[in-house]
């Protein structure tokens, strides 16, 4: 054996075992490999398309793999003090040598993770792919969006700017509008009544690794889910059309005797129950496709980290508000709800923090938690895109798309000073820069 | 239910690991709620009374404005009563850059998400002569505090 040979069989022993040369081959490389063997040796060809999913998921999960090592590489940089921890973002951004890429590239990686989550769902929601047994990945699904959402919010509290101060302000004072217990989680949540050194250190633990964590047992939850469930819906259509004839059973009691099936003989099938036709093997038509995105997502990220800087907005300043004081852009549609939804009755008002802060969010995501089990489609309608029989709920969930797009661009675009509306171009009225 | 000997003692095994598990966890728990908070007093001392300006003053430190009017103190929060903002004052009213909330000079509410009025707090004169102001005294609107004469 040549150096070479000894070099590629000690790799393969220890964890790879890469170009197929034959079927069984193939089917190892992804079993007995560490990274893939999570991967099915075979996949329906359409689960693996472009058209079909646009990869959404495999884009979050690799944007959150960006963030833990960034966010890891970070904590060297990061002191969780009042006191100090906007000077490490000036650090970052002035004195580290590349700490600035850091910095961005985490940013905009969260960015784009809330981003990504959110269009996944659209597409696991047009696609009509939460039924019947994904049901419950659709549920893990939205507690992956919420956590997300929670690590966003935790993380860009970090830089203790004024973003940050008044993101905890309102943050906070959003659970405290909770019915009973809201007093509560506000002191559980800020370790006291007012913002400070405990908030901070609160907002960093859960950040670093409680909510990460979270989200990694609950993305490897959903993952595992995915292959329970036979791979993606794509293979919905393929199933019913191909109408499998169902395969002999084998004529013998070994299974039960066993103890590995229930019932007097076991089928064994494929876990899809597809044709030969229809699948292909995940080495390689998953794992190339895989690493192209991989490489696009990573050069993405490291192209905008480049040509744009992570925002970073004053010091903390509890005495001044922004004005205005605009929070990042998937929560903006929310501080258009909680500006705009305090409704009085008889003598008292409720306020917009409870209306559009709690229960509007609430109602939605309850909404969309049930709807698997609302939609009476017919198996017809289920891993096809924009399917007919499905046309008004689709337009039900495009049309809050919209809505909330709207209002996040109303956010964005036309408000100004003391919140009040500015067309695009119309200049905003000098305001107090400081009190 | 055939209360057997294997079945009391089964429960009595898992309730001891569950209560192990639950005592546990409320312990560290209890942890997470200080009982100790060095957080700044809801009573203190600000400027003395001839260092303020007839009219709304802004008190950066504890986000309150101190109004006088001749001899006639109050203190209004600068906290906004919807999602705890810092108002501002511009001329004629209170208005919040986070939501767009405003208030009457008097408290309040006359436009916006704000469901209740800016509350006014407690002043009086500190024995060595500064206004004192107590955030944990809410007081009634139209609640004045007058320079004893002697002081004025």
């Amino acid at each position: 054996m040549t150096m070479r040979e000894r070099l590629s069989a000690l790799w393969r022993t220890l964890a790879w075992s890469w170009d197929p040369r034959g079927e069984r081959e193939a089917g190892e490389a992804i079993v007995r490999n560490l990274w893939l063997h999570w991967f099915p040796a075979k996949v329906a060809r359409v689960s693996a398309s472009w058209s079909y999913s646009a990869w959404l998921g495999a884009i979050a999960a690799i944007l959150f793999l960006i963030l833990n090592v960034t966010g890891l590489l970070l904590m060297f940089f990061y002191v969780p003090s009042t006191e100090k921890a906007y000077g490490s973002m000036k650090d970052l951004d002035y004195a580290v040598t590349l700490g600035w890429l850091l910095r961005n590239q985490h940013r905009w990686a969260a960015h784009g993770m809330v981003a990504v989550a959110f269009l996944h769902m659209a597409r696991v929601f047009f696609t009509g792919a939460y039924r019947g047994p994904r049901a419950l990945n659709w549920l893990v699904g939205l507690a992956l969006l919420l956590t997300t959402l929670l690590c966003s919010f935790t993380g860009y509290l970090l830089p203790w700017d004024q973003l940050a101060l008044w993101a905890v302000t309102v943050g906070t004072n959003i659970a405290r509008e909770a019915p009973l217990a809201g007093e509560f989680i506000r002191y559980v949540l800020l370790g006291g009544t007012q913002i400070g050194q405990n908030a901070l250190l609160r907002f960093y633990v859960l950040h670093v690794f409680f909510i990460p964590l979270a989200i990694w047992a609950l993305f490897a939850y959903h993952m595992w889910r995915v292959r329970k469930d036979g791979g993606l819906a794509a293979i919905e259509p393929l199933r019913l059309n191909r109408q499998m004839q169902p395969k002999q059973m084998p004529a013998t009691k070994s299974y039960s005797l066993w103890g590995l099936a229930r019932g007097t003989s076991a089928a064994v099938r494929s876990s899809t129950e597809l044709e030969e036709s229809d699948q292909v093997f995940a080495s390689p038509s998953v794992t190339r496709r895989l690493v192209l995105v991989v490489l696009v997502v990573l050069n993405v990220t490291i192209l905008i980290s480049v040509f744009f800087n992570a925002p970073l907005e004053e010091a903390a300043n509890p005495a001044l508000t922004p004005n205005p004081a605009k929070a990042p852009w998937y929560f903006l549609w929310l501080q258009e709800l909680v500006a705009s939804t305090t409704i009085p009755i008889g003598s008292i008002r409720i306020s917009g923090g409870l209306i559009g802060g709690i229960i509007v969010p609430g109602v939605l995501l309850a909404a969309a938690a049930l709807w698997p089990w609302l939609d009476r489609s017919s198996p017809a309608a289920e891993g096809v895109w924009f399917a007919r029989e499905r046309r008004w709920q689709n337009a039900t969930f495009a049309t809050v798309l919209v809505l909330i797009v709207a209002l996040i661009m109303i956010g964005i675009f036309v408000r100004g000073p003391y919140w009040r509306l500015y067309w695009p171009g119309t200049p905003w009225p000098p305001t107090p820069r400081t009190l | 239910m055939n209360t057997t000997r294997r079945w009391v003692l089964s429960l009595m095994g898992r309730g001891a690991v569950a209560l192990a598990f639950l005592i546990q966890i409320g312990a560290a728990a209890r942890a997470f709620l200080p009982n100790v908070l060095y957080e700044p007093l809801k009573r203190f001392k600000l400027k003395r009374p001839d260092q303020y300006a007839e009219g709304f003053t802004f008190d950066p430190d504890h986000r309150l404005f101190v109004v006088r009017n001749q001899d006639n103190f109050h203190a209004i929060s600068a906290v906004c009563t919807h999602l705890g903002c810092t108002v501002q004052w511009r001329e004629t009213q209170f208005a919040c850059p986070c939501h767009g909330s405003r208030f009457r000079p008097d408290g309040i509410v006359i436009g916006g998400p704000a469901p209740r009025p800016l509350p006014w707090y407690d002043v009086s004169l500190s024995p060595d002569g500064f206004i004192e102001v107590d955030t944990e005294t809410q007081v009634e609107r139209g609640f004045n505090f007058t320079l004893p004469k002697a002081k004025a």
